[in-house]
């Protein structure tokens, strides 16, 4: 009789547990993965161009600095894709700007995709409305 | 203990203590659940998306005004609705950067009298150079209102003054003293020899500078001291580029 009061007490913790577990959503829940990484992508995207960086680094076609400043600022687990774009359309970026597997794009369930806009830039000697899209992907490796 | 097993009210005891441990075990992921918990806020994503929108008009004010006054500064003359034309591009474009976010954005141009920053200016399509004063300054001023209807946010606004001044203190030898303020008359610091130029009015000569230094003075708070290779003779005009591309041309007296 004892022995089965036990067991039983034992199926209530056991069930109180993985019921508590259930409930809990952790911050790396795929239930809002897609959004945490398009907060993030807009975040590092938005900071850069508060700090002038973003701009200098597109118009100037600076890739090699903005990849190694969105590594900087990214979590060593999230992978990137960046691509420059005119407002025609038109791919700016000869080179890829990635941090990571290209293939994880394609495989992984959770991928975001962000879009910033840049208005152009001006120099002591030019001052041109060029607008630049830049599409950003992101996904946890 | 073995007695107390055996024993029925033993067995009570048991049973108590074991539901004690599932209350405690319960109470601490609840504990552990209100410590970790995640606070989704859908909204969250947009501030940045909101603020970069913010961050490029502005942007475009300081753009447009930099496109006014380097042309106004080459040429002499240039287009005078500058910001306008670049305002409605940035409308149409930035509907197109977001595509399905619902984003439209409105802007309003000063376009009569107001005081700024102790400065009566009479802006045209929302721009104004007032050159050739000791006291000379550029400045655009545009009002924004964004809506974006994604997320039911309609006529959120905001304004920016983009603003530049320029004033010759004192030309005494080869040393003209100046000051060069932007918005809220903060003064801009970092200005090198590159972005100085001095010209002498009477033989339209432009004078090499050799060195710029700057010394915080009590009153203006950030001076520049522009050191020329030889001696000025007024009247002289002197132009100022800042890191943004907004230029102004001073003359002195």
């Amino acid at each position: 009789m004892r022995v089965v009061e036990v067991i039983l007490a034992s199926l209530v913790i056991v069930f109180a547990l993985a019921f508590a577990n259930i409930l809990a959503i952790a911050p790396t829940s795929p239930k809002y993965e897609v959004t945490e990484l398009e907060k993030m992508g807009y975040n590092v995207l938005y900071d850069l161009d508060k700090q002038g960086l973003l701009a200098k680094f597109v118009y100037n076609k600076n890739w090699s600095d903005l990849q190694a400043a969105l590594r900087v600022l990214l979590p060593l687990e999230v992978y990137f894709n960046l691509t420059v774009y005119y407002s025609n359309g038109t791919t700016v970026n000869e080179v890829p700007i990635f941090y990571g597997s290209i293939e994880t794009f394609s495989t992984s369930k959770n991928v975001a995709s962000v879009a910033y806009g840049l208005c152009g830039y001006s120099t002591m000697d030019k001052a041109v409305y060029d607008p630049r899209t830049l599409v950003l992907q992101l996904a946890r490796g | 203990m073995r007695k107390l097993i055996s024993n029925k009210r033993g067995q009570f005891v048991i049973i108590a203590v074991l539901m004690i441990a599932v209350m405690i075990i319960s109470i601490g992921v609840l504990m552990h659940r209100a410590v970790t918990y995640y606070r989704h806020e859908p909204w969250e994503e947009y501030l940045a998306l909101i603020g970069n929108i913010e961050l490029n008009s502005k942007c475009l004010v300081e753009l447009s005004l930099a496109n006014y006054s380097l042309s106004l500064a080459k040429n002499g003359n240039c287009t005078p609705d500058t910001l306008k034309i670049n305002l409605e591009k940035w409308r149409v474009d930035v509907s197109k950067i977001y595509p399905g976010r619902g984003v439209s954005i409105n802007y309003e141009l000063a376009n009569r009298s107001y005081n700024v920053y102790g400065v009566d200016i009479k802006y045209l399509f929302g721009l104004n150079c007032s050159w050739y004063k000791p006291k000379s300054f550029s400045v655009a001023n545009a009002t924004f209102a964004l809506n974006m209807t994604s997320i039911g946010l309609f006529g959120y606004k905001f304004g920016h003054v983009a603003f530049l001044n320029l004033t010759i203190i004192s030309v005494r030898g080869s040393r003209i003293n100046v000051t060069v303020k932007a918005e809220n008359k903060t003064p801009i610091s970092g200005l090198r020899k590159e972005n100085f130029q001095v010209s002498q009015v009477s033989s339209n000569t432009t004078l090499q500078i050799v060195s710029v230094k700057s010394f915080y003075d009590d009153r203006e708070m950030l001076v520049y001291v522009i050191e020329c290779s030889q001696s000025v003779s007024v009247p002289i005009n002197v132009k100022v580029c800042d890191f943004r591309g907004i230029q102004v041309i001073a003359k002195y007296p």
